[in-house]
Protein backbone atom coordinates (compact mmCIF):
# COMPACT_ATOMS: atom_id res chain seq x y z
CA UNK A 1 0.00 0.00 0.00
CA UNK A 2 2.68 2.50 1.07
CA UNK A 3 4.48 1.96 -2.50
CA UNK A 4 1.20 2.37 -4.00
CA UNK A 5 1.36 5.83 -2.18
CA UNK A 6 4.61 6.32 -3.38
CA UNK A 7 4.01 5.77 -7.35
CA UNK A 8 0.92 8.07 -7.09
CA UNK A 9 3.32 10.96 -5.88
CA UNK A 10 6.02 9.85 -8.02
CA UNK A 11 3.38 10.45 -11.25
CA UNK A 12 2.09 13.44 -9.80
CA UNK A 13 5.48 15.08 -9.61
CA UNK A 14 6.04 13.88 -13.03
CA UNK A 15 3.24 15.57 -14.11
CA UNK A 16 3.47 18.94 -12.74
CA UNK A 17 7.14 19.09 -14.29
CA UNK A 18 5.33 18.56 -17.64
CA UNK A 19 6.50 21.71 -19.58
CA UNK A 20 2.75 23.39 -21.37
CA UNK A 21 4.10 24.96 -24.62
CA UNK A 22 3.83 28.44 -24.92
CA UNK A 23 3.54 31.35 -28.14
CA UNK A 24 5.82 33.70 -29.28
CA UNK A 25 4.14 36.08 -26.76
CA UNK A 26 4.41 33.99 -23.94
CA UNK A 27 0.67 33.04 -23.80
CA UNK A 28 -0.23 29.47 -23.05
CA UNK A 29 -0.85 27.33 -25.55
CA UNK A 30 -4.20 24.98 -24.24
CA UNK A 31 -6.13 21.94 -25.74
CA UNK A 32 -8.90 24.42 -26.24
CA UNK A 33 -10.23 24.36 -29.92
CA UNK A 34 -12.98 27.01 -29.35
CA UNK A 35 -12.94 30.11 -32.00
CA UNK A 36 -15.45 32.71 -31.60
CA UNK A 37 -15.62 36.39 -30.48
CA UNK A 38 -18.03 37.56 -27.71
CA UNK A 39 -17.85 40.92 -27.30
CA UNK A 40 -17.49 44.12 -29.17
CA UNK A 41 -16.48 47.85 -28.11
CA UNK A 42 -15.19 50.70 -29.99
CA UNK A 43 -13.57 53.45 -27.71
CA UNK A 44 -13.53 57.71 -28.57
CA UNK A 45 -10.53 59.75 -27.59
CA UNK A 46 -11.90 60.23 -24.49
CA UNK A 47 -12.15 56.51 -24.02
CA UNK A 48 -15.38 56.31 -23.71
CA UNK A 49 -17.50 53.85 -25.65
CA UNK A 50 -18.84 55.37 -28.63
CA UNK A 51 -21.11 52.76 -29.71
CA UNK A 52 -24.98 52.66 -29.49
CA UNK A 53 -26.05 50.59 -26.95
CA UNK A 54 -27.74 47.47 -28.12
CA UNK A 55 -26.98 47.80 -31.97
CA UNK A 56 -23.58 45.58 -31.99
CA UNK A 57 -24.24 42.14 -33.70
CA UNK A 58 -21.71 39.40 -33.50
CA UNK A 59 -22.28 36.91 -36.45
CA UNK A 60 -20.47 34.08 -35.21
CA UNK A 61 -21.35 31.83 -38.28
CA UNK A 62 -20.65 34.87 -40.77
CA UNK A 63 -17.78 35.85 -38.94
CA UNK A 64 -18.84 39.01 -38.97
CA UNK A 65 -19.19 42.09 -36.18
CA UNK A 66 -21.97 45.04 -37.01
CA UNK A 67 -21.52 47.95 -34.91
CA UNK A 68 -23.35 51.68 -35.05
CA UNK A 69 -21.38 54.69 -33.42
CA UNK A 70 -22.78 57.56 -32.15
CA UNK A 71 -23.51 60.43 -34.21
CA UNK A 72 -20.48 62.77 -34.74
CA UNK A 73 -18.41 60.28 -33.63
CA UNK A 74 -14.55 60.26 -35.19
CA UNK A 75 -14.43 56.86 -36.80
CA UNK A 76 -10.61 58.23 -38.20
CA UNK A 77 -9.66 57.63 -34.38
CA UNK A 78 -11.16 55.13 -32.21
CA UNK A 79 -9.38 52.07 -29.90
CA UNK A 80 -11.01 48.77 -30.72
CA UNK A 81 -11.42 46.17 -27.94
CA UNK A 82 -13.38 42.57 -27.61
CA UNK A 83 -13.53 39.63 -25.17
CA UNK A 84 -13.56 35.92 -27.07
CA UNK A 85 -13.86 32.22 -25.82
CA UNK A 86 -11.45 31.21 -23.11
CA UNK A 87 -7.81 30.76 -23.80
CA UNK A 88 -8.14 32.32 -27.78
CA UNK A 89 -6.15 34.71 -28.86
CA UNK A 90 -6.70 37.93 -31.46
CA UNK A 91 -4.64 38.82 -34.52
CA UNK A 92 -3.60 41.68 -34.77
CA UNK A 93 -3.49 43.02 -31.43
CA UNK A 94 -6.44 45.74 -30.55
CA UNK A 95 -6.11 48.23 -28.15
CA UNK A 96 -4.64 51.21 -30.32
CA UNK A 97 -6.00 53.72 -32.28
CA UNK A 98 -7.25 52.74 -35.41
CA UNK A 99 -9.17 54.20 -38.51
CA UNK A 100 -12.94 52.42 -38.92
CA UNK A 101 -13.80 54.52 -41.95
CA UNK A 102 -12.98 51.10 -43.95
CA UNK A 103 -14.68 47.62 -42.13
CA UNK A 104 -11.26 46.55 -40.45
CA UNK A 105 -10.37 42.62 -39.97
CA UNK A 106 -9.37 40.63 -37.24
CA UNK A 107 -8.44 36.92 -36.82
CA UNK A 108 -9.64 35.16 -33.68
CA UNK A 109 -7.08 31.71 -33.04
CA UNK A 110 -8.24 29.01 -30.73
CA UNK A 111 -6.13 27.86 -27.56
CA UNK A 112 -4.47 25.25 -28.76
CA UNK A 113 -3.93 27.83 -31.95
CA UNK A 114 -4.77 25.39 -34.60
CA UNK A 115 -8.76 27.06 -35.91
CA UNK A 116 -8.17 30.57 -37.12
CA UNK A 117 -11.58 32.71 -37.95
CA UNK A 118 -11.28 35.95 -39.73
CA UNK A 119 -13.75 38.36 -38.51
CA UNK A 120 -14.63 41.82 -40.04
CA UNK A 121 -15.78 44.08 -38.47
CA UNK A 122 -17.80 47.07 -39.66
CA UNK A 123 -18.76 50.03 -38.13
CA UNK A 124 -21.56 52.67 -39.41
CA UNK A 125 -22.67 56.04 -38.12
CA UNK A 126 -25.99 56.95 -36.49
CA UNK A 127 -27.68 58.82 -39.13
CA UNK B 1 37.62 36.68 26.55
CA UNK B 2 40.23 39.39 27.09
CA UNK B 3 40.16 40.15 23.67
CA UNK B 4 35.85 40.58 23.51
CA UNK B 5 36.17 43.08 26.40
CA UNK B 6 39.12 45.36 24.49
CA UNK B 7 36.70 45.27 21.33
CA UNK B 8 33.57 46.26 23.70
CA UNK B 9 35.79 49.09 25.34
CA UNK B 10 36.88 50.53 21.84
CA UNK B 11 33.79 50.40 20.20
CA UNK B 12 32.12 52.74 23.41
CA UNK B 13 35.22 55.18 22.86
CA UNK B 14 34.46 55.66 19.36
CA UNK B 15 30.93 56.27 19.86
CA UNK B 16 31.98 58.87 22.36
CA UNK B 17 33.72 60.68 19.88
CA UNK B 18 30.58 61.13 17.36
CA UNK B 19 29.39 64.47 17.62
CA UNK B 20 25.51 64.49 18.06
CA UNK B 21 23.47 65.81 14.94
CA UNK B 22 22.69 68.90 17.41
CA UNK B 23 26.14 69.93 18.44
CA UNK B 24 27.31 69.75 14.63
CA UNK B 25 24.51 72.08 13.68
CA UNK B 26 24.44 74.64 16.41
CA UNK B 27 21.66 76.28 18.10
CA UNK B 28 19.94 77.21 15.12
CA UNK B 29 18.44 75.27 12.24
CA UNK B 30 16.69 75.41 9.13
CA UNK B 31 14.60 73.28 6.84
CA UNK B 32 12.67 73.78 3.57
CA UNK B 33 9.85 72.47 2.40
CA UNK B 34 8.01 72.95 -1.38
CA UNK B 35 4.60 72.67 -1.13
CA UNK B 36 3.65 73.18 -4.59
CA UNK B 37 3.56 69.97 -6.09
CA UNK B 38 2.46 71.04 -10.03
CA UNK B 39 4.41 72.60 -12.82
CA UNK B 40 5.44 76.09 -12.26
CA UNK B 41 3.81 78.31 -14.68
CA UNK B 42 3.79 81.73 -14.97
CA UNK B 43 0.56 82.96 -14.06
CA UNK B 44 0.54 80.73 -10.65
CA UNK B 45 2.74 80.64 -7.83
CA UNK B 46 5.46 78.46 -5.82
CA UNK B 47 4.83 78.08 -2.13
CA UNK B 48 7.36 77.16 0.10
CA UNK B 49 7.47 76.49 3.63
CA UNK B 50 10.62 77.72 5.54
CA UNK B 51 11.31 76.32 9.13
CA UNK B 52 13.77 77.97 11.46
CA UNK B 53 14.35 76.78 15.16
CA UNK B 54 16.31 78.46 17.72
CA UNK B 55 17.91 77.07 21.39
CA UNK B 56 19.35 80.40 22.37
CA UNK B 57 17.71 83.77 22.00
CA UNK B 58 14.50 84.66 19.16
CA UNK B 59 14.52 84.24 15.57
CA UNK B 60 15.24 87.73 14.13
CA UNK B 61 15.06 87.59 10.34
CA UNK B 62 14.57 85.38 7.25
CA UNK B 63 16.00 86.13 4.00
CA UNK B 64 15.75 84.46 0.43
CA UNK B 65 17.57 85.28 -2.73
CA UNK B 66 16.11 83.71 -6.16
CA UNK B 67 18.80 83.25 -8.73
CA UNK B 68 15.96 84.79 -10.99
CA UNK B 69 13.61 87.76 -9.40
CA UNK B 70 10.04 86.98 -8.98
CA UNK B 71 6.87 88.76 -10.54
CA UNK B 72 3.74 90.51 -8.39
CA UNK B 73 3.17 88.07 -5.12
CA UNK B 74 6.35 87.19 -4.86
CA UNK B 75 7.26 87.27 -0.58
CA UNK B 76 7.43 85.79 2.32
CA UNK B 77 3.58 85.74 4.09
CA UNK B 78 3.10 87.17 7.46
CA UNK B 79 1.42 84.35 8.89
CA UNK B 80 2.15 80.98 9.99
CA UNK B 81 -0.41 78.43 9.89
CA UNK B 82 -1.57 76.09 12.53
CA UNK B 83 -4.44 73.38 13.10
CA UNK B 84 -6.86 74.24 15.72
CA UNK B 85 -7.18 70.50 17.61
CA UNK B 86 -11.12 71.57 18.24
CA UNK B 87 -11.98 72.48 14.63
CA UNK B 88 -9.70 70.41 12.73
CA UNK B 89 -8.82 73.70 10.35
CA UNK B 90 -6.02 75.66 9.21
CA UNK B 91 -5.45 79.28 11.01
CA UNK B 92 -3.40 81.77 10.82
CA UNK B 93 -1.37 83.20 13.08
CA UNK B 94 1.38 86.78 12.20
CA UNK B 95 4.90 85.62 13.08
CA UNK B 96 6.06 88.51 10.87
CA UNK B 97 6.19 92.47 11.64
CA UNK B 98 7.07 93.60 8.20
CA UNK B 99 7.89 91.51 5.08
CA UNK B 100 10.09 93.22 2.10
CA UNK B 101 10.61 91.84 -1.83
CA UNK B 102 13.22 94.06 -3.12
CA UNK B 103 14.27 92.34 -7.29
CA UNK B 104 15.18 88.72 -5.92
CA UNK B 105 15.48 89.26 -2.64
CA UNK B 106 12.63 89.34 0.01
CA UNK B 107 13.29 89.39 3.35
CA UNK B 108 10.78 89.27 6.49
CA UNK B 109 11.21 90.84 10.26
CA UNK B 110 10.30 88.46 12.63
CA UNK B 111 7.85 89.60 15.47
CA UNK B 112 10.35 88.38 18.07
CA UNK B 113 9.46 88.11 21.55
CA UNK B 114 9.86 85.34 24.39
CA UNK B 115 7.84 82.55 22.50
CA UNK B 116 9.31 82.85 19.01
CA UNK B 117 12.08 80.56 19.05
CA UNK B 118 10.67 78.13 15.94
CA UNK B 119 8.18 79.71 13.35
CA UNK B 120 7.79 78.56 9.67
CA UNK B 121 7.28 81.31 7.40
CA UNK B 122 5.38 80.77 3.32
CA UNK B 123 7.52 82.02 0.77
CA UNK B 124 5.92 82.11 -2.60
CA UNK B 125 7.37 82.54 -5.82
CA UNK B 126 5.65 83.93 -9.06
CA UNK B 127 7.64 83.19 -12.22
CA UNK B 128 7.49 85.88 -14.82
CA UNK B 129 8.13 85.73 -18.72
CA UNK B 130 11.94 85.94 -18.42
CA UNK B 131 11.94 82.51 -16.05
CA UNK B 132 10.08 80.41 -18.61
CA UNK B 133 12.18 77.48 -19.53
CA UNK B 134 14.89 78.23 -16.82
CA UNK B 135 15.72 76.81 -13.52
CA UNK B 136 15.53 78.39 -10.81
CA UNK B 137 17.50 78.30 -6.96
CA UNK B 138 16.41 79.69 -4.20
CA UNK B 139 19.27 80.75 -0.93
CA UNK B 140 17.09 81.01 2.13
CA UNK B 141 18.82 82.53 5.15
CA UNK B 142 18.15 82.94 8.69
CA UNK B 143 18.91 85.16 11.82
CA UNK B 144 18.52 84.60 15.96
CA UNK B 145 18.94 87.63 18.46
CA UNK B 146 22.28 85.78 19.45
CA UNK B 147 23.90 86.88 15.67
CA UNK B 148 23.71 83.12 14.57
CA UNK B 149 23.24 82.36 11.14
CA UNK B 150 21.35 79.56 8.88
CA UNK B 151 21.49 79.10 5.41
CA UNK B 152 19.78 76.77 3.24
CA UNK B 153 20.07 76.16 -0.50
CA UNK B 154 17.22 74.65 -2.65
CA UNK B 155 17.25 71.90 -5.49
CA UNK B 156 16.81 73.93 -9.24
CA UNK B 157 13.59 73.88 -10.29
CA UNK B 158 12.52 74.19 -14.15
CA UNK B 159 9.64 77.13 -14.71
CA UNK B 160 7.79 75.85 -17.46
CA UNK B 161 7.37 76.91 -20.68
CA UNK B 162 3.31 76.94 -21.21
CA UNK B 163 1.58 79.85 -20.84
CA UNK B 164 -1.62 79.76 -19.09
CA UNK B 165 -4.98 81.74 -18.77
CA UNK B 166 -7.81 81.51 -16.53
CA UNK B 167 -11.83 81.88 -16.69
CA UNK B 168 -12.07 83.15 -20.57
CA UNK B 169 -15.97 83.74 -20.40
CA UNK B 170 -17.30 82.15 -23.76
CA UNK B 171 -21.14 82.67 -25.04
CA UNK B 172 -22.70 81.05 -28.12
CA UNK B 173 -23.33 84.17 -30.83
CA UNK B 174 -21.24 86.57 -29.13
CA UNK B 175 -17.97 86.18 -27.35
CA UNK B 176 -17.58 82.76 -29.19
CA UNK B 177 -14.22 82.77 -31.45
CA UNK B 178 -11.36 81.78 -29.75
CA UNK B 179 -7.41 82.04 -30.76
CA UNK B 180 -4.87 79.99 -29.04
CA UNK B 181 -2.18 82.04 -30.71
CA UNK B 182 -3.91 84.44 -28.48
CA UNK B 183 -5.27 83.04 -25.82
CA UNK B 184 -8.49 85.20 -25.74
CA UNK B 185 -11.95 85.06 -27.38
CA UNK B 186 -13.20 87.66 -29.60
CA UNK B 187 -16.79 88.59 -31.04
CA UNK B 188 -17.57 88.39 -35.03
CA UNK B 189 -17.31 91.79 -35.25
CA UNK B 190 -13.77 91.96 -33.13
CA UNK B 191 -13.07 89.20 -36.00
CA UNK B 192 -13.70 91.30 -39.10
CA UNK B 193 -12.78 94.54 -37.25
CA UNK B 194 -9.21 93.66 -36.58
CA UNK B 195 -8.63 91.59 -39.11
CA UNK B 196 -8.17 87.97 -37.04
CA UNK B 197 -9.00 85.25 -38.96
CA UNK B 198 -6.58 83.18 -39.69
CA UNK B 199 -5.85 82.97 -35.39
CA UNK B 200 -9.35 81.64 -35.07
CA UNK B 201 -8.75 78.39 -33.79
CA UNK B 202 -12.18 76.99 -33.44
CA UNK B 203 -15.61 78.15 -32.54
CA UNK B 204 -17.46 77.83 -29.69
CA UNK B 205 -21.57 77.03 -29.83
CA UNK B 206 -24.34 75.19 -27.90
CA UNK B 207 -27.24 73.47 -29.26
CA UNK B 208 -28.69 71.00 -27.25
CA UNK B 209 -29.59 68.46 -30.38
CA UNK B 210 -28.32 68.68 -33.58
CA UNK B 211 -30.03 66.68 -36.60
CA UNK B 212 -31.97 65.23 -34.05
CA UNK B 213 -29.25 63.65 -32.02
CA UNK B 214 -27.66 64.97 -28.98
CA UNK B 215 -24.65 68.10 -29.08
CA UNK B 216 -24.53 70.12 -26.48
CA UNK B 217 -21.52 72.19 -25.84
CA UNK B 218 -19.12 72.24 -28.45
CA UNK B 219 -15.90 73.77 -30.04
CA UNK B 220 -15.79 73.19 -33.80
CA UNK B 221 -13.23 74.18 -36.17
CA UNK B 222 -14.14 76.67 -38.99
CA UNK B 223 -12.97 73.56 -41.44
CA UNK B 224 -15.60 71.55 -39.66
CA UNK B 225 -18.98 73.52 -41.61
CA UNK B 226 -21.41 70.66 -41.09
CA UNK B 227 -21.74 71.02 -37.10
CA UNK B 228 -21.62 75.57 -38.35
CA UNK B 229 -24.07 75.26 -40.69
CA UNK B 230 -26.64 78.09 -38.60
CA UNK B 231 -23.68 80.00 -37.61
CA UNK B 232 -22.95 83.62 -39.16
CA UNK B 233 -19.08 83.00 -39.43
CA UNK B 234 -16.66 86.19 -40.21
CA UNK B 235 -15.64 86.10 -43.81
CA UNK B 236 -12.23 84.16 -44.63
CA UNK B 237 -12.56 81.14 -41.49
CA UNK B 238 -10.96 78.12 -42.76
CA UNK B 239 -8.78 76.94 -39.82
CA UNK B 240 -8.80 73.17 -39.45
CA UNK B 241 -7.78 72.95 -35.58
CA UNK B 242 -7.15 69.24 -34.21
CA UNK B 243 -8.80 68.03 -30.86
CA UNK B 244 -8.86 65.10 -28.77
CA UNK B 245 -11.14 65.62 -26.40
CA UNK B 246 -10.92 63.94 -22.41
CA UNK B 247 -12.55 63.18 -19.92
CA UNK B 248 -10.33 62.59 -17.02
CA UNK B 249 -7.87 65.32 -17.34
CA UNK B 250 -8.58 67.57 -14.41
CA UNK B 251 -5.81 70.03 -14.47
CA UNK B 252 -5.17 71.39 -10.77
CA UNK B 253 -3.95 74.80 -11.83
CA UNK B 254 -6.42 75.03 -14.57
CA UNK B 255 -9.84 74.13 -11.67
CA UNK B 256 -7.71 76.83 -10.01
CA UNK B 257 -8.98 74.29 -6.57
CA UNK B 258 -6.93 72.79 -3.83
CA UNK B 259 -7.16 68.67 -3.60
CA UNK B 260 -6.39 67.72 -7.48
CA UNK B 261 -3.21 66.38 -7.97
CA UNK B 262 -3.29 66.28 -11.68
CA UNK B 263 -1.04 68.43 -13.70
CA UNK B 264 -0.60 69.00 -17.57
CA UNK B 265 3.19 69.31 -18.14
CA UNK B 266 5.13 70.81 -20.86
CA UNK B 267 5.98 67.42 -21.31
CA UNK B 268 2.15 66.52 -21.89
CA UNK B 269 1.73 69.16 -24.51
CA UNK B 270 5.11 68.27 -26.47
CA UNK B 271 4.28 64.68 -26.60
CA UNK B 272 0.45 64.85 -27.73
CA UNK B 273 0.10 63.22 -30.70
CA UNK B 274 -3.17 64.35 -32.72
CA UNK B 275 -3.02 61.04 -35.48
CA UNK B 276 -6.12 61.58 -37.34
CA UNK B 277 -7.53 63.58 -34.76
CA UNK B 278 -11.01 65.56 -35.35
CA UNK B 279 -11.34 69.15 -35.74
CA UNK B 280 -14.43 69.31 -33.33
CA UNK B 281 -15.33 68.41 -29.61
CA UNK B 282 -18.82 68.28 -28.61
CA UNK B 283 -20.74 66.88 -25.60
CA UNK B 284 -19.13 68.88 -23.45
CA UNK B 285 -19.41 70.05 -19.70
CA UNK B 286 -17.74 71.03 -16.68
CA UNK B 287 -14.42 69.40 -15.66
CA UNK B 288 -14.10 67.80 -19.50
CA UNK B 289 -11.51 69.08 -22.56
CA UNK B 290 -9.48 68.68 -24.80
CA UNK B 291 -5.92 68.85 -26.42
CA UNK B 292 -5.84 71.01 -29.27
CA UNK B 293 -3.32 71.57 -32.05
CA UNK B 294 -3.50 74.68 -34.01
CA UNK B 295 -3.75 74.56 -37.48
CA UNK B 296 0.17 76.12 -38.72
CA UNK B 297 1.41 73.56 -36.18
CA UNK B 298 2.55 76.33 -33.81
CA UNK B 299 0.56 75.45 -30.40
CA UNK B 300 -0.78 72.57 -28.42
CA UNK B 301 -2.91 73.84 -25.97
CA UNK B 302 -5.34 71.68 -23.33
CA UNK B 303 -8.43 73.81 -23.13
CA UNK B 304 -10.41 72.57 -19.83
CA UNK B 305 -14.18 73.73 -18.79
CA UNK B 306 -14.64 75.03 -15.75
CA UNK B 307 -18.28 75.83 -16.15
CA UNK B 308 -21.15 76.09 -18.54
CA UNK B 309 -24.38 77.41 -18.45
CA UNK B 310 -27.45 75.81 -20.73
CA UNK B 311 -29.43 78.39 -19.97
CA UNK B 312 -27.29 81.43 -20.87
CA UNK B 313 -25.14 79.34 -23.78
CA UNK B 314 -22.34 79.88 -22.04
CA UNK B 315 -18.73 78.16 -20.87
CA UNK B 316 -16.09 79.10 -18.96
CA UNK B 317 -12.83 77.65 -19.90
CA UNK B 318 -9.10 78.15 -18.99
CA UNK B 319 -6.00 77.44 -20.96
CA UNK B 320 -2.66 76.29 -20.79
CA UNK B 321 -0.62 76.84 -23.91
CA UNK B 322 2.90 75.43 -25.56
CA UNK B 323 4.54 76.83 -28.38
CA UNK B 324 5.72 73.80 -30.34
CA UNK B 325 8.31 76.37 -33.17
Amino acid sequence: MKRHYLFILLGLLALSCTKMPIDETGLLITTRSQCYMTFFDLLGSDHRTVLVSGQTKIDTEAQTVTAVARFGTNLQRVKPYCSVVTDAIVEPTMGIWTDYTQPQQYTVVSGNRTVRKTYTVTVTLQQ
Amino acid sequence: MKKLWTLLLAGVVLQACQKSDDEASGPLQNDLLKKTTGPAVVGDRMEFAYALGTLEGQLKEVRVEATIAGGTGTGFSRYSWYTNRNTGVDQPVQTASDTTTTGAVSTASLLGGENQSAVTLRYYYAPTEEAKGRDVRFRFSGTSSTGKEVRFESPAYRISRMDMKRTLQLTDGAKAYVSIADMAVYTKEEVERNNLAAKIDFVYLYRPTLSGFTFGHAWVAPSRSEYLSDVSLPAGLTTRTLMDKRVDVKDAQLRGTAGFDVYIDDIDLERTTFTNASDYAFGLTADQGAFVKTANGAYAAYVYVNAVNNTEKSMTVSIKRLQLN
